[in-house]
C-alpha cells in the first residue's frame, strides 16, 4: 500500500512542473501567484501522501503549508496597492 | 519508488531555485523563491526532520515570502531587473560543491541521534529537538533569541524621526466590508489555534516555540494587514516588555541555576533541575513563543511611518 501511495505522490509532484511552468511564462502577476498557490495546494497533497505511506505526525506540515499559503495570498494582493496599504477593492472603487 | 520521488523532488527543487535566480521579473524571482521553499520542506519530510520541514513551511516558504511580496509593494513598479549576476552564481555553485564534497569526505557514523534519543528523557522533553534546544544546548538557543531582538532594533533604528513613536509599518487603510476584512475575521482564529497547538505539541512531537511564534506572527501581520486591529506604538511599554520577556525569562532560569549551584552540587547555569525539568521547559517555551511572534511580526512590519 506505501508503495502505491508513494507513486501517487511522485505523480502530483511532476504536475506541479505544469504549475512551475505557469510562475515562469506568467504573464500576469497574478498568474504567477495562482501557480504559486497551486505548488501550495499540491505540497498539502504530497506531504498527506506521504504521511499515509509513512508516519502521520507529517500532517502538521500540511496544516501549516495550508495556512501560510493563504497568508501570501493576503500579503500579495495588498502588495497590488500603493505602498502596500491600501485595499484594492477600495481603490477599485475611488 | 521512493527513488523515482526523492529523483523527481530533487529536480524540482534544483528548477525552482535556477528560475529563482534567472527569472525575468523580480516579483518571478519572488514567487518562485516561495515555491522552493515548498519543495524544500517537502524534502525536510523525506530526510525524517520533521521539525525542521515544519520551519521551512512556517519560515522559508510562508514569513519570509509575506516579507518579499510587502517589499515588492512598496518598490516602483518598474519591472527589469538587473541581469544574471556570474560571480555570485559561480560563488554559491562553487559553495554547494565544497559542501558536498565535504559530506561526502565525512566518516560513516551514527551521529548524536541515538546519545541526544538516551539522555531526553531527563532533560525534560521527549522530542528530542526541543531536548537539543531547549536543555543540551541551552546557550545557542538563549542567544539566538536576543540576535532576533538586535535584528528588531536595526530596523527600527531606521525610522525616521518624526516617524518615531508611532506603531511599526504603515498605517493600513481597509474598505471595511471587503474582502480583505472578512478574510481576515476567518483565518487568525485558525492560525492561533495551529500556532499554540504547535507549542503544546513540542515538547512531545515535532514543533516548537519557533515554527509556532511563526505562526502566530503571521497570524499578527494578518489581523493588522486587514486593518482589524493597529499594532501597539513602538514606544509602548507592554510591546516591549512582551519583546524581551521570552529571553529574560531564559535568562531568569539560567541565573536560578547558578545562584543554586551555591550550594547544590548538580546545578549549574543554565541547567535545569531534573525534577521540574519538563514545566520548566514548557513555561520557557510559552515565553519565547510570545516574544518570537511578536519580535518576527515587528521585524516583517518594518519601522514606524508616517505617511501611507
Amino acid at each position: 500500500m506505501s508503495g502505491w501511495f508513494m507513486f501517487l505522490a511522485t505523480v502530483l509532484l511532476l504536475s506541479l512542473a505544469g504549475a512551475l511552468w505557469r510562475v515562469w511564462s506568467g504573464p500576469s502577476q497574478a498568474d504567477r501567484m495562482m501557480a504559486a498557490q497551486l505548488v501550495g495546494t499540491g505540497g498539502v497533497g504530497v506531504v498527506l501522501l506521504l504521511a499515509a505511506a509513512g508516519d502521520w505526525a507529517m500532517i502538521d506540515v500540511a496544516v501549516v503549508l495550508a495556512l501560510l499559503a493563504a497568508f501570501a495570498a493576503v500579503a500579495f494582493v495588498k502588495a497590488q496597492t500603493p505602498q502596500g496599504a491600501g485595499d484594492p477593492e477600495d481603490d477599485a472603487d475611488g | 519508488m521512493t527513488l523515482a520521488f526523492d529523483l523527481v523532488l530533487c529536480a524540482m527543487i534544483v528548477g525552482a531555485a535556477i528560475c529563482a535566480a534567472v527569472a525575468g521579473t523580480i516579483f518571478a524571482a519572488a514567487v518562485f523563491f516561495i515555491v522552493y521553499g515548498i519543495f524544500v520542506s517537502l524534502a525536510w519530510l523525506r530526510l525524517d526532520a520533521f521539525d525542521v520541514a515544519l520551519a521551512e513551511a512556517a519560515m522559508g516558504a510562508g514569513l519570509t515570502g509575506i516579507l518579499l511580496l510587502r517589499a515588492l509593494g512598496r518598490m516602483p513598479a518598474s519591472e527589469d531587473r538587473p541581469g544574471p549576476a556570474l560571480a555570485p552564481a559561480l560563488a554559491g555553485a562553487g559553495l554547494a560543491l565544497a559542501l558536498g564534497w565535504a559530506f561526502l569526505a565525512l566518516p560513516e557514523s551514527a551521529g548524536l541521534g541515538p546519545v541526544v534519543r538516551n539522555a531526553a528523557p531527563g532533560a525534560g522533553a521527549e522530542n528530542p529537538v526541543t531536548a537539543v534546544l531547549l536543555a543540551f544546548r541551552a546557550w545557542d538557543t538563549l542567544l539566538e533569541t536576543i540576535v532576533l531582538l538586535a535584528a528588531l532594533l536595526g530596523v527600527w533604528a531606521l525610522s525616521r524621526d518624526e516617524a518615531w513613536g508611532l506603531p511599526p509599518g504603515l498605517p493600513q487603510r481597509v474598505r471595511p466590508d471587503g474582502v480583505l476584512a472578512g478574510f481576515g475575521r476567518i483565518l487568525p482564529p485558525i492560525g492561533a489555534v495551529v500556532g499554540v497547538y504547535l507549542v503544546w505539541a513540542g515538547t512531545s512531537r515535532p514543533g516548537g516555540a519557533f515554527q509556532g511564534g511563526t505562526v502566530l506572527a503571521a497570524v499578527a501581520l494578518l489581523v493588522s494587514m486587514a486593518g482589524l486591529a493597529q499594532a501597539p506604538r513602538v514606544t509602548s511599554g507592554a510591546l516591549r516588555l512582551v519583546l524581551v520577556a521570552g529571553p529574560l525569562v531564559f535568562l531568569g532560569m539560567a541565573f536560578i541555576g547558578a545562584v543554586l549551584s551555591l550550594w547544590q552540587p548538580g546545578a549549574a547555569f543554565l541547567a535545569l533541575p531534573e525534577a521540574h525539568a519538563k514545566s520548566l521547559i514548557l513555561g520557557i517555551e510559552l515565553m519565547l513563543t510570545l516574544s518570537i511572534a511578536v519580535t518576527l511580526a515587528a521585524l516583517v512590519a518594518g519601522p514606524p511611518e508616517d505617511r501611507a
